[in-house]
C-alpha cells in the first residue's frame, strides 16, 4: 500500500499525475478544495475515457465531508439542514466539545469547519475507514495544503485506511485558511519541516521529486521567483521568456489595455476595469499567456531591497500564485502607474 | 460480483392500510397474494412510487390518497399539535449496489445499509401556516403543507432522472390506457436501446421528416405561397412518441387485451442488453384477460426468466401454485402481517406445493374457516349450518374447506402464523382423547379449536348425522339394506351409510336437507366460530 505526499510546484502537473493513475476501472476517490479544480478534474476524467468511470468518483472537499461521511453515518442522529460556512461565534469556543452547540448552529446547520471534528467526537472516525475502504481502492488528494484545522486532522486519521493514498499540493500555494478553528492546527503552515514531519509520523513517504519541475513557468520565470521569492521553483521548459520591471509610465498603460495581458493585483482587482484579477484567486488558472504582477507599494519596496521573501506568508504565497501563472511574460507593474484607471 | 439489483425489504408507515408494515423479498420472485383490500396493490404501488422518484406522481394521486385514513383520524381526534402530525414513509432496502451514494444509515431500522426511501412530513418552514390550520375548529388535516422527499439511505435527493434500478409495471386493468402503453413502450425500448444510440435514431427520424418535407411535400408547397405544410415535430411528436410493438405487423393497440396483455408481459421478460436491463418488474393481476391455456404459458415463461426480480400481485391459485409456493407473501385484509410461506415448517410447505391447487390460497384469504375431513362432510356442512345458524357461511364470512384426509395440524400452522379463526371438525375414531386432544396438544390456541362428538361410540360423521336423525335415515335409506353378497343377513343401517358416504350426503340434501338435525358438536363448532 503505497502512502505518499508529492509535493508540487505550480505548473508542475500535479492534475495530470492523478489522472494518469486512473483507469477505466479504478475504485478512486479524488477529493479537492476548490470549485474550480473540482470542475477541471472531472472535465479531464471525461477527456480521457469519453465519460466517468463509475468507480472514480470526484468529490470538493465540503461535498465530501458533508455528503459521503456526514450524512450517511451521522445524518440518521442528528438531523441537519446543511452547512453553514460562517467562523463560528466566539462563544462556542467555551462550549465542551460533546455539546452539538459547538458544531450545530440554532438554524440546525453544521459549521462547515468543525464537520471533521464531530467525525472524531462521535466516534465514527473508524466507521468512515471501513465506508472508504468499502467503495476505494485509493485515494487522491489534491491542493492538500490547503487542509487546515480539524480537516487536517481527519486527513491524517485517514491516513489508517487500507487504500493506496496519493495527496499531492503545493506547500506555498497555501494562501487562506477557511477551516481554521481556534487554535487548532494553528501554526501548522509556519514551518515547511515541520509540516512534512506531520505526515512522515503518519505513516506517508515524502516525494518533493516528482513533481517539482514546472512546464507552465520558463526558466526564466522560474529563476526570478527562486531567487527573489525564495520558494525553489524548476523548469522543464528549454525555451526563453522575459521577466520585465515596468519603470515607464507609458509602457504600463499599454498593457494595461492590452486586453490579451491579465492584470493581476494583490486585492480588490475589481476597481480596474479590464483583463483584471486577485492574486490569489488565480490559484489552478492554467490559460493564461503574458502576464502583469501589479505591485503595491509594499511589495514595490520589499522588491526593490531584495526582500521579497522576507514578505507574510500568506502575502508571499499569493505573489508567488500569481508570478507562476505565467507561461509567456511575466511583467512587474508598480500600481502607481496605473491609479489612473482606478475606479 | 452478482450483478443484480434487487429489492430485499420494504418498509412503510402509514402508507394506505399499513400503519406499520415490513416485509422481505426474495431475489427473484415475489408473488403477493390476498382477497381484495388486502394490500397487494399497495406494496407494488409503493415499490414503484419509490423507483420512480417521481414527485408529480404523488401530487397527481394526491398525498389524501396515501395516508393511512386511521391515523389521519387519530391526528384529529388528538390534541392535533404540530410535532404529533404523522408521517409517511416507504423505504426500500436494496442489495449490494457498490454506490456510496445510496449507502448509510438513513432509513428506519438506522442499520447501514443501501436502500431508498420516500418520506412526506410536515414542511417546517411553514410550521406557522400549519398551526393556524390545526387550530380551526372542523378537522381539516393540513396535506398541503407535507413535503415530498425522494432520497437514499445516504440521505442525497433523487429524482426520476436518476435511476438506481431500472423498472417496469404491467397492470392490467390499464391495458387499454393510451398513456400507460406509451410509458411501457418507452420503458421497453429504452431497456433495448441504449442512450447514445437513442439520441441517434430519435435525429435520424427527425431528419427524415425533414426529407419527407422537402422531397413528397415539395410540388405542393412550391403551388403555395405564404404558407407551408410540414411535418410535426418536437417533444409531443417525435420518435418516442410515434413508437409502437408489432406483432406479425399487428400494432399492439390493435391487439385483443388478453393478447396484448400477453405480448406485453413476455416483452418485458425478454432478456436484452445486460446493461440497459430492468432490474425489477412489477405485475399486477396478469390472469386478468388471459385464458386458461394463455395463462399457463405465462406462468412457464415467467418461471424461466433470470436475472430480473419480479412482483406479481394476483388472485389466481394457478400462478401461485405452478410457480414456487415458497415466494408466496400472504396479505389478509384483516391482518397487517405478511405471511410468507417460508415461514412455515419445511414439511409443511412442501405439503401445500404438492397439494391441489385452492385449497391454501382460500384459506389464507379467509378470517373464519371451518376445515372438514371429506367430501361428505362438504356436502353437509354448509346446510346444517343454515338450519342452525338461520345465517349462510358466506352472510358470516365463514369458509368451509374439505381437506381431504386429516391433514389439519397443516392448516393450523399456517393459522398459527396468520391468526385467522380456525375450527376443526373431525371424527373422534373412536377414542377422543388420542385423536382430538393429545394429538392437537400443540395447535392449543385462542384462534382454533378442534371439535368431535364427545361419545367415542359416535366414532365417525356418518354415525353421528345418523345419532341425530334416526327417523329421517330410516326413511330415505331402509329401502336400500340389501344382502350382503354370499351371506344370509341385510347390511344395517350404518353399514350403508358408511359404504354410500357420497350418496348419502347427497340424497339427504337433496330431499330432507331443511328438516336435518344438527349433531351438538358441530353446533358447537358453528357457534364458536362466530363468536
Amino acid at each position: 500500500m503505497d502512502k505518499r505526499v508529492i509535493f508540487a510546484v505550480a505548473g508542475s502537473g500535479k492534475t495530470s499525475h492523478i489522472i494518469d493513475g486512473l483507469n477505466e476501472g479504478s475504485r478512486t476517490l479524488i477529493i479537492t478544495y476548490t470549485e474550480n479544480n473540482f470542475k477541471s478534474l472531472k472535465k479531464r476524467i471525461s477527456a480521457k475515457f469519453g465519460y466517468i468511470p463509475s468507480g472514480i468518483k470526484v468529490y470538493t472537499y465540503f461535498t465530501f465531508i458533508y455528503s459521503f461521511c456526514f450524512k450517511p453515518i451521522l445524518g440518521h442522529d442528528v438531523k441537519i439542514k446543511g452547512i453553514n460556512w460562517d467562523i463560528p461565534p466566539q462563544f462556542t469556543l467555551r462550549l465542551k466539545r460533546n455539546d452539538e452547540r459547538f458544531y450545530v448552529d440554532k438554524n440546525k446547520r453544521l459549521y462547515h469547519n468543525r464537520i471533521a471534528k464531530m467525525l472524531e467526537q462521535f466516534g465514527v472516525i473508524d466507521e468512515l475507514i471501513s465506508r472508504v475502504e468499502k467503495y476505494f481502492d485509493s485515494i487522491c488528494i489534491d491542493e492538500v495544503q490547503d487542509f487546515a484545522g480539524h480537516d487536517f486532522n481527519l486527513l491524517l486519521q485517514l491516513a489508517s485506511a487500507r487504500v493506496n493514498q496519493l495527496l499531492v499540493g503545493d506547500y506555498y500555494q497555501h494562501t487562506f485558511d477557511t477551516s481554521r478553528d481556534g487554535t487548532t492546527n494553528k501554526t501548522l503552515h509556519d514551518c515547511y519541516e515541520k509540516y512534512k514531519q506531520k505526515f512522515i509520523k503518519s505513516g506517508f513517504t515524502i516525494d518533493t521529486d516528482t513533481l517539482s519541475r514546472s512546464y507552465r513557468c520558463s526558466a526564466n520565470t522560474c529563476e526570478f521567483v527562486t531567487d527573489n521569492i525564495g520558494i525553489n521553483i524548476l523548469s522543464h521548459r528549454k525555451d526563453a521568456t522575459n521577466v520585465e520591471f515596468i519603470k515607464c509610465k507609458e509602457r504600463a498603460n499599454e498593457l494595461f489595455t492590452c486586453p490579451e495581458t491579465v492584470k493581476l493585483f494583490y486585492q480588490a482587482s475589481y476597481k480596474y476595469k479590464g483583463l483584471t484579477e486577485n492574486w490569489g484567486a488565480t490559484k489552478g488558472e492554467d490559460h493564461y499567456g503574458h502576464v502583469c504582477v501589479v505591485l503595491n507599494q509594499k511589495t514595490l519596496t520589499y522588491l526593490n531591497q531584495g526582500k521579497l521573501h522576507e514578505l507574510p506568508s500568506q502575502t508571499k504565497n499569493k505573489l508567488y500564485v500569481a508570478c507562476t501563472r505565467a507561461k509567456g511574460n511575466l511583467y512587474l507593474v508598480p500600481e502607481r502607474h496605473l491609479l489612473e484607471f482606478k475606479q | 460480483m452478482n450483478s443484480m439489483k434487487t429489492i430485499t425489504k420494504i418498509q412503510l408507515r402509514n402508507f394506505k392500510k399499513y400503519r406499520e408494515f415490513n416485509v422481505s423479498f426474495d431475489p427473484e420472485l415475489n408473488l403477493l397474494i390476498g382477497d381484495n383490500e388486502a394490500g397487494k396493490s399497495t406494496i407494488l404501488t409503493a415499490i414503484e412510487l419509490v423507483l420512480s422518484g417521481s414527485k408529480s406522481k404523488v401530487e397527481t394521486i394526491g398525498l389524501e390518497s396515501f395516508f393511512n385514513t386511521s391515523v389521519i383520524q387519530d391526528f384529529l381526534a388528538s390534541g392535533k399539535k404540530f410535532e404529533n402530525l404523522p408521517v409517511l414513509i416507504i423505504e426500500l432496502y436494496l442489495n449490494e449496489q457498490g454506490n456510496p451514494s445510496l449507502n448509510g444509515k438513513n432509513n428506519l431500522d438506522g442499520v447501514p445499509g443501501d436502500g431508498l426511501r420516500l418520506i412526506c412530513e410536515p414542511n417546517e418552514e411553514l410550521s406557522h401556516e400549519v398551526a393556524q390550520v390545526l387550530a380551526q375548529a372542523e378537522a381539516n388535516f393540513p396535506f398541503e403543507y407535507y413535503s415530498i422527499r425522494f432520497s437514499t439511505f445516504a440521505d442525497e435527493a433523487y429524482t426520476g432522472y436518476r435511476k438506481f434500478l431500472k423498472h417496469l409495471t404491467l397492470d392490467s386493468s390499464q391495458i387499454n390506457n393510451e398513456y400507460a402503453t406509451r410509458e411501457y413502450i418507452k420503458t421497453v425500448y429504452e431497456s433495448h436501446v441504449d442512450q447514445p444510440q437513442r439520441i441517434g435514431l430519435q435525429n435520424d427520424y427527425r431528419q427524415q421528416k425533414a426529407n419527407f418535407k422537402e422531397n413528397s411535400l415539395k410540388p405542393i408547397n412550391d403551388t403555395l405561397d405564404n404558407y407551408q405544410f410540414s411535418v410535426k415535430s418536437g417533444t409531443k411528436s417525435n420518435l418516442e412518441t410515434d413508437l409502437t410493438i408489432t406483432e406479425d405487423d399487428v400494432p399492439l393497440e390493435n391487439k385483443g387485451k388478453g393478447r396484448q396483455c400477453f405480448i406485453k408481459t413476455e416483452f418485458a421478460l425478454q432478456r436484452s442488453n445486460p446493461d440497459q436491463d430492468l432490474d425489477v418488474l412489477l405485475l399486477e393481476e396478469p390472469e386478468n384477460h388471459l385464458s386458461h391455456t394463455n395463462m399457463k404459458k405465462l406462468v412457464d415463461r415467467i418461471s424461466e426468466s433470470e436475472a430480473k426480480q419480479i412482483f406479481i400481485a394476483t388472485h389466481s391459485s394457478l400462478i401461485s401454485t405452478r410457480l414456487d409456493l415458497r415466494k408466496t407473501v400472504f396479505l389478509n385484509s384483516k391482518s397487517t402481517d405478511p405471511l410468507l410461506l417460508k415461514d412455515l415448517p419445511n414439511d409443511t410447505a412442501k405439503f401445500f406445493m404438492k397439494a391441489p391447487d385452492n385449497n391454501v390460497l382460500e384459506f389464507v384469504m379467509s378470517p373464519k374457516v371451518i376445515l372438514v375431513e371429506g367430501d361428505a362432510e362438504y356436502m353437509l356442512i354448509e346446510q346444517l349450518y343454515i338450519n342452525v345458524t338461520q345465517s349462510t357461511p358466506e352472510r358470516d364470512d365463514v369458509h368451509i374447506i374439505s381437506v381431504g384426509g386429516t391433514s389439519f395440524k397443516r392448516y393450523l400452522d399456517i393459522a398459527k402464523l396468520l391468526g385467522m379463526r380456525v375450527a376443526v371438525i373431525r371424527d373422534n375414531d373412536g377414542d377422543k382423547e388420542v385423536n382430538c386432544v393429545d394429538s392437537f396438544i400443540d395447535y392449543t390456541a385462542d384462534n382454533m379449536q378442534v371439535f368431535c362428538d364427545d361419545d367415542d361410540t359416535n366414532w365417525t360423521f356418518e354415525i353421528c348425522i345418523l345419532a341425530s336423525n334416526p327417523k329421517l335415515c330410516e326413511e330415505l335409506f331402509s329401502k336400500k339394506l340389501r344382502k350382503k353378497p354370499k351371506k344370509e343377513e341385510k347390511i344395517t343401517l350404518p353399514e350403508y351409510m358408511l359404504s354410500h358416504k357420497a350418496d348419502v350426503a347427497f340424497e339427504l340434501l337433496d330431499k330432507k336437507a331443511e328438516e336435518l338435525l344438527t349433531p351438538d358438536y358441530i353446533a358447537r363448532a358453528f357457534a364458536w366460530i362466530n363468536e
